[in-house]
């Protein structure tokens, strides 16, 4: 579905197990192969990420599920420190 | 490989490459599911000819197609960005 790139900016970004990641902040674009390289996280779940380590994930959008009134990426193991428990 | 930040694009200029600015963009318009960009959404100068160019409302569209290379300016080829 085509939409405007501006409308993605402040989505929810949840994992296909339904564990909340943050929020969208912005995207990077490549401009040679014209499409969207990935999408930049902030506010993150502090338990899913060490906030200390990072400002913000950047997600690659071949990870990425689906973009809706949400973003859900698919569960990568091992990626999150929550995973553990 | 250029990749830029997609705020970083807001309020910029659009220029062809036969140096006449077309406007400021306005916003971009992506295929969610492909990642795919497809056009740039701009707001054209009043001073600017739109004749030949797709416009929306007060919005002109330019495929992404068209874009040569973003810096300080989009830069836009003459041609291709009409449609």
């Amino acid at each position: 579905m085509r939409k405007q790139i501006t409308e993605m900016f402040g989505l929810n970004v949840y994992t296909e197990k339904s564990i909340f990641v943050g929020e969208v902040e912005d995207i990077v674009i490549d401009v040679d192969g014209k499409k969207i390289e990935s999408v930049v996280v902030g506010k993150l779940n502090p338990e899913l990420v060490d906030i200390k380590n990072y400002k913000g994930l950047k997600i690659p959008f071949r990870i990425i599920g689906s973009i809706g009134d949400i973003v859900i990426i698919r569960h990568l193991p091992g990626a999150f420190k929550s995973e553990e428990m | 490989m250029t990749r830029i930040l997609a705020r970083q694009l807001s309020k910029k200029k659009i220029m062809t490459n036969d140096g006449k600015v077309i406007g400021t963009l306005k916003n971009i318009m992506v295929d969610d599911e492909t990642g795919q960009v497809i056009d740039l959404i701009i707001h054209p100068d009043s001073s600017f000819d739109t004749s030949g160019y797709r416009l929306e409302g007060d919005k002109l569209y330019i495929n992404f197609d068209a874009v040569k290379d973003i810096k300080d300016y989009i830069v836009v080829d003459r041609y291709l960005s009409k449609k």
